[in-house]
């Protein structure tokens, strides 16, 4: 392999990451614009997504990469996953916030940040004793089709996933564009009195973010399983890390800048695992996280930002 | 002045009698229990409660006492066990020379031999490891601290967590240091008068007893202290908290020294006992654990967390093996399946998260919170008829040196925020005794011009220069030093903190207890401390029988006219030599507010240099020798006030001009 | 004839924690008018404003509107019945573009053809605002923004406008500009509840003042009394030997 093929092939991985960052990322993103809440358990719900999209490819009689689908069976199966499994991250999501921090929203101080810690366990921990610890071999019925470019390899499935992650940060985009609801989300996450004084509901504000962006956590999840062909109850911390910084390096509460960032910040895991091993590239990225917060806190696109004011 | 039966004073001396007497009880109690209660499993298991505990000790100053979320606090515990484990075990053995030989002959190191060149042994004594572990990982705690030190909590709190990752990599990966994830082995246990410490517990027990009653008393002994106090204070705000005088980066550093130091101790601790470390003892799972103890005990409060620590390890090393065989016993009793197999010690984290999402929503104090209720102030006490009039008890207070010139001189000060200007060139002078007033109309600068005095907010040119000494540019607590205090418009005392200690606050800068001296308390820290009470008694004295009465409430409980009179004596305390007071008489009725005016009247007899933002007008003529009059940033009217309330330019700026229609 | 007033305030008092912001207030709006309610530095001006809004709750005393009492209904509802704020320091939403703003106003609106209208509305009222529907509005000026704000309320169809300082920051150009359009609104039968620092512009405008001194209302009349009445300038430099009237 020449240079330029192993740098097209980590372009490649890391664009597939990237995407899976992206989605995770602006979903933590969309619920710090409105509540500059850091929500620690959404890493957790992304864990929970790539176990229900298993779980239901499963449903289907798929195990492992035995079973090839192809055409309409196979879109359709994968389009169920997707559904059901951003359906049931997206409600989670919902049931958190209503019920454990709404009641917190007045009160100052640490509580509702503590609180997502907590949700955080108990979401990794009713998995771990539901499903195990052991590495879960998720269901990929796709047809193991490549192309090679010059002397770099493309699979259909990353192409699957930069068209599910365009198809789903466009309708995001679109959503908070052009609806009224989404519109609505902007308006909050820039002033949320104005905005309860133009007629907005800001409780159904704040649980939309929510349930959208525990949905994107859901999908990301997903992904993750059909790039990894695996499913771990400990996929959330690590890859938890990298959206977060992905979050801040674009500029957290900035929706653009959460797409940037997951691109950036799978480029880079991409490019350090090829440079210093994968058991470092945990220090990077923070690494990154921390020159970050410490030197551009408002990050490359942001405008809010995480110092005080 | 208020006769009360004085339910205030005595109950606090009972309760801290009390107090005293139920934890030598305690102590008596877990000294002997090793007597009675001989299993040594058992004794194991409390030997690592009394670790948890001291780690929760720990957090507890970082989280509890300072207010800053630390989630990879179990770094500071791996650090202090590696230290110990590397240089008491086998792991690390470089060849030996012989300038090596003088750390043989005091016993750190030894020469040995294992066929091949001669090496060198570490065999640090776990006694000297002990305290320097401590110091050794409050170097790592300020190292860690520093470039969180501006981070708001949320982000404070994912930072720190990564370090925790960090350090556990380290860990695992350094294999020539650390022996990866295997773990050190051949650590070696202490040794005490030549008895080298074995298998048995027992021992170990007592080292750890000590260690948990000495780390409660220096607990107590810094959160009573000035360092507390100004922990606190951040914890609470940090603008009020550095505009009295705290060093915001001092602090923060401190308490992340202290908190690691607890912690690298411990580590040293349990890695002698355990004889091994591996990076898993000190894994995220640890420092969510040390949280979910701290939150249960209770934030802040030193009893608390070990309470919330031995409940926790009891939880897990009894509670949950014990519930699994009654569970089995229900299982077999009614045919379930499940119940005959299920396992409950792997719901332990699971009951964790539950533990911090339900405390969060029902308890935030804790079990045993911090913040003592103090009993409300009997019937006679609230409505004891308010004595009225200017301060008493002025003799105390002494007068200011008189001076001559001017002292605070500003000018051509220019503030602007993006492209608003919100103070454009503007100058002015107070001279050394005088009262100036600055007024104005909503938005014209009068806040932001305080602010920049005082070091909030940035200028963008100008100079101030107050007795000499150029301000701008001075962080705030500098700036207070420099003689300059304030209070804030919206009243920023520390919520959670009482009267006295709202005040004793203001005394920061004047005292000099570090945080040796607040736990040795020499008879001059003594001193210090009771001198810097009664000056704080003396100053609420000043506000007759309406501070007096309430100097163990908190604050957040009195009403607004009290608060604001708390954070005037909070402002004096520290004896400055210019008071800043932004528009004191603001929330109060015409009656409260001359008897303000009064009072501040007397601080000007007194020779105190007052700054006064106002905006009744009354006020001001009764106060000022000379009014500034700012309207959207520019000085527009200076003078008597008598003149400039008849101002036309003044009148418009106030009343708006007149419309053509 | 006494006509039901628009809005009423009876007895109300509003608290911050135990601060006492609103002692005893009394205010009727009548249909049609422009009231000015005025006052110095912190005297209850805003606190009025967030509680005929609902962001506020009055302690005691009763909110009245078109008849009926609405102490307890949220804000959206307020919104939807034709009560809409123009906010002090304008506040539209600075990330999103005029066009954006001015629906955010209209959210209590349905869409189609009404709204179509609407818009053509403010749009022909301020040029300027066409002008730049597609900016971002934080990039506008000061005076720009009121009008979008201005353009805002005026996307809910109401009854009853409530403006905050209306002329704060703005060049007096802009502040000519902002009266002359309240009076135009004003004609076209939206009554004006006008919170406001500057009274002699307020005044020359208004039907009918209310003047606010720590929280108590100092005096009350037809602009024209107030207009003549010496005791203004006292209640606005915060003397305090005024007995309410």
């Amino acid at each position: 392999m020449t240079a330029g093929d192993l740098f097209l092939q980590q372009a490649i991985n890391g664009l597939s990451l990237g995407a899976m960052y992206s989605l995770l990322a602006l979903g933590f993103t969309l619920v710090y614009g409105i509540m500059e809440l850091i929500n620690f358990s959404h890493f957790n719900v992304f864990m929970v997504g790539a176990m229900i999209a298993m779980l239901t490819l499963q449903a289907f009689g798929l195990h492992g990469q035995e079973t090839i689908l192809t055409g309409l069976p196979l879109i359709g199966v994968l389009l169920v996953a997707f559904i059901v499994s951003m359906t049931v991250c997206g409600f989670i999501g919902v049931g958190i916030e209503r019920f454990l921090l709404r009641p917190l929203r007045s009160v100052k101080g640490p509580a509702a940040m503590i609180t997502t810690i907590g949700v955080s366990y108990i979401l990794f921990n009713v998995i771990l004793l539901t499903i195990g610890t052991d590495s879960k071999n998720f269901p990929n019925p796709l047809p193991p089709i490549t192309w090679e470019i010059g002397g770099a390899v493309l699979r259909l499935r990353e192409i699957l996933i930069w068209v599910i992650a365009l198809i789903l940060m466009g309708g995001l985009t679109y959503f908070v564009t052009y609806t009224k609801l989404g519109k609505a989300m902007r308006a909050t996450a820039q002033d949320p009195e104005a905005a309860r004084m133009m007629g907005v509901e800001v409780d159904q504000v704040v649980m939309s973010a929510f349930f959208l962006g525990s949905a994107l956590a859901g999908a990301s999840g997903m992904i993750f399983g059909l790039y990894y062909n695996l499913a771990k109850v400990d996929i959330g911390f690590a890859s938890g890390l990298r959206a977060f910084t992905a979050a801040v390096l674009g500029g957290i509460g900035n929706v653009p800048g959460a797409m940037l960032g997951g691109v950036l910040i799978g480029l880079i895991e991409s490019a350090s695992g090829q440079l210093v091993g994968t058991a470092w590239s945990d220090v990077v990225i923070f690494g990154i996280l921390v020159l970050v917060l410490v030197f551009r806190p408002a990050g490359l696109l942001g405008r809010l930002a995480p110092n005080k004011s | 002045m208020n006769t009360t039966t004085a339910a205030h004073p005595s109950a606090a001396l009972t309760h801290k009698q009390r107090s005293l007497l139920l934890t030598i009880i305690a102590f008596i109690f877990f000294a002997l229990l090793p007597k009675f209660w001989t299993d040594d499993g058992d004794l194991d298991s409390l030997a690592n409660a009394m670790s948890y505990a001291t780690l929760a000790l720990g957090l507890n100053i970082v989280v509890g006492f300072a207010g800053l979320l630390d989630l990879g606090y179990a770094a500071f515990f791996a650090i202090g066990a590696y230290y110990y484990g590397i240089f008491t075990s086998f792991q690390v053995m470089p060849v030996w020379s012989d300038a090596w030989a003088p750390l043989a002959y005091v016993g750190l190191v030894e020469k040995l031999n294992q066929g091949g060149p001669d090496l060198v042994h570490f065999t640090l004594s776990f006694w000297l490891a002990l305290p320097t572990g401590g110091v050794i990982a409050a170097f790592f705690g300020m190292l860690f601290g520093f470039p969180v030190l501006r981070l708001r909590g949320d982000y404070l709190a994912i930072v720190t967590l990564g370090f925790g990752e960090i350090v556990q990599i380290c860990a695992r990966n350094m294999e020539s240091l650390t022996n990866g994830a295997a773990g050190l082995n051949g650590v070696q246990g202490p040794k005490l008068f030549g008895y080298r410490f074995g298998v048995h517990s027992e021992p170990y027990y007592y080292v750890g007893l000590l260690l948990v009653a000495f780390l409660v008393f220096v607990s107590f002994r810094l959160r009573g202290s000035r360092i507390g106090r100004a922990w606190m204070a951040i914890r609470e705000d940090e603008t009020a908290a550095s505009a009295m005088g705290i060093s915001l980066v001092n602090y923060k550093l401190l308490a992340f020294a202290m908190g690691a130091a607890f912690a690298g101790m411990t580590g040293v601790f349990f890695v002698a006992k355990l004889q091994t470390a591996t990076p898993e003892m000190f894994n995220s799972a640890v420092s969510s654990m040390l949280l979910v103890m701290v939150v249960l005990g209770g934030m802040g409060s030193v009893w608390g967390v070990v309470v919330g620590a031995v409940l926790l390890q009891l939880m897990q090393t009894w509670f949950l093996p014990q519930s699994s065989e009654w569970l089995h016993s229900l299982g077999k009793l009614t045919g379930i399946g499940f119940l005959q197999t299920v396992d409950m010690v792997q719901w332990t984290q699971l009951i964790f998260g539950v533990i911090l999402v339900l405390m969060m929503l029902f308890r935030r104090q804790g079990l045993i919170p911090a913040v003592r209720k103090v009993a409300p102030l009997t019937m006679q006490q609230q409505t004891a008829s308010v004595v009225r009039g200017g301060f008493v008890g002025l003799d105390k207070i002494g007068r200011w040196a008189p001076g001559t010139g001017d002292a605070l001189v500003i000018k051509d000060v220019v503030v602007k925020f993006g492209g608003l200007v919100a103070l454009n060139k503007v100058s002015l002078t107070v001279p050394d005794g005088g009262v100036v007033a600055v007024i104005g109309p909503n938005g014209s600068g009068k806040s932001t011009l305080f602010n920049v005095i005082t070091g909030l907010v940035e200028a963008d040119s100008g100079s101030i220069s107050f007795k000499g000494v150029e301000l701008l540019g001075l962080a705030p607590h500098k700036v207070l030093e420099a003689g300059v205090a304030r209070t804030f418009q919206n009243i920023r005392l520390f919520p959670n903190l009482n009267v006295l200690e709202n005040i004793l606050i203001g005394e920061h800068a004047r005292l000099k207890t570090g945080p040796f001296g607040a736990v040795i308390r020499p008879p001059s820290v003594v001193r210090e401390e009771n001198t810097a009470v009664q000056w704080a008694k003396d100053i609420a004295a000043m506000f007759s029988n309406r501070l007096t009465p309430r100097l163990d409430q908190t604050v957040s409980g009195l009403s607004y006219a009290n608060r604001r009179r708390v954070e005037i004596a909070r402002a004096l305390a520290s004896r400055p030599k210019i008071l800043l007071l932004d528009e004191p008489t603001a929330g109060m009725n015409p009656a409260e507010s001359l008897e303000l005016a009064e009072q501040i009247k007397s601080l000007h007899d007194l020779g105190l240099t007052i700054l006064l933002i106002e905006h009744k007008l009354d006020v001001v003529t009764r106060l000022a020798d000379n009014v500034i009059v700012l309207d959207h940033g520019d000085k527009i009217a200076e003078g008597l006030p008598d003149d400039v309330r008849k101002d036309e330019e003044v009148l418009r700026a106030y009343l708006g001009r007149s419309g053509g229609h | 004839m006494v006509e039901t007033p628009l809005l009423e305030f009876k007895g109300i008092n509003t608290y911050y924690g135990d601060l006492h912001v609103l002692k005893d207030v009394d205010y009727t709006i009548g249909k049609g008018e422009i009231i000015s309610l005025l006052g110095g530095n912190a005297c209850g001006k805003s606190t009025t404003m967030k509680t005929i809004m609902g962001v506020v709750r009055a302690a005691r005393g009763t909110v009245t509107y078109e008849g009926q009492e609405i102490n307890t209904l949220a804000t959206s509802e307020r919104v939807r019945r034709g009560i809409a704020p123009v906010l002090e320091a304008r506040r539209l939403f600075p990330r999103m573009t005029v066009y954006e703003n001015l629906e955010m106003g209209a959210y209590t609106q349905p869409r189609g053809a009404q709204f179509e209208e609407d818009i053509e509305r403010v749009y022909s009222l301020f040029p300027r605002v066409k002008e730049r529907r597609n900016q971002l509005s934080g990039t506008l000026s000061g005076g720009e923004q009121q009008m979008v704000a201005i353009g805002r309320a005026l996307m809910a169809r109401p009854k009853l406008i409530c403006m905050d300082e209306p002329s704060m920051g703005l060049s007096p150009l802009f502040v000519e500009l902002v009266f002359d359009t309240i009076q135009t609104i004003n004609r076209q039968g939206v009554s004006i509840f006008m919170v406001e620092q500057n009274a002699n512009m307020a005044l020359s405008i208004a039907h009918r003042g209310y003047v606010l001194q720590s929280g108590v209302v100092v005096l009350s009349g037809t602009a024209q009394e107030l207009r003549e009445n010496e005791m203004i300038k006292q209640a606005y430099l915060g003397e305090m030997e005024i007995e309410p009237t």
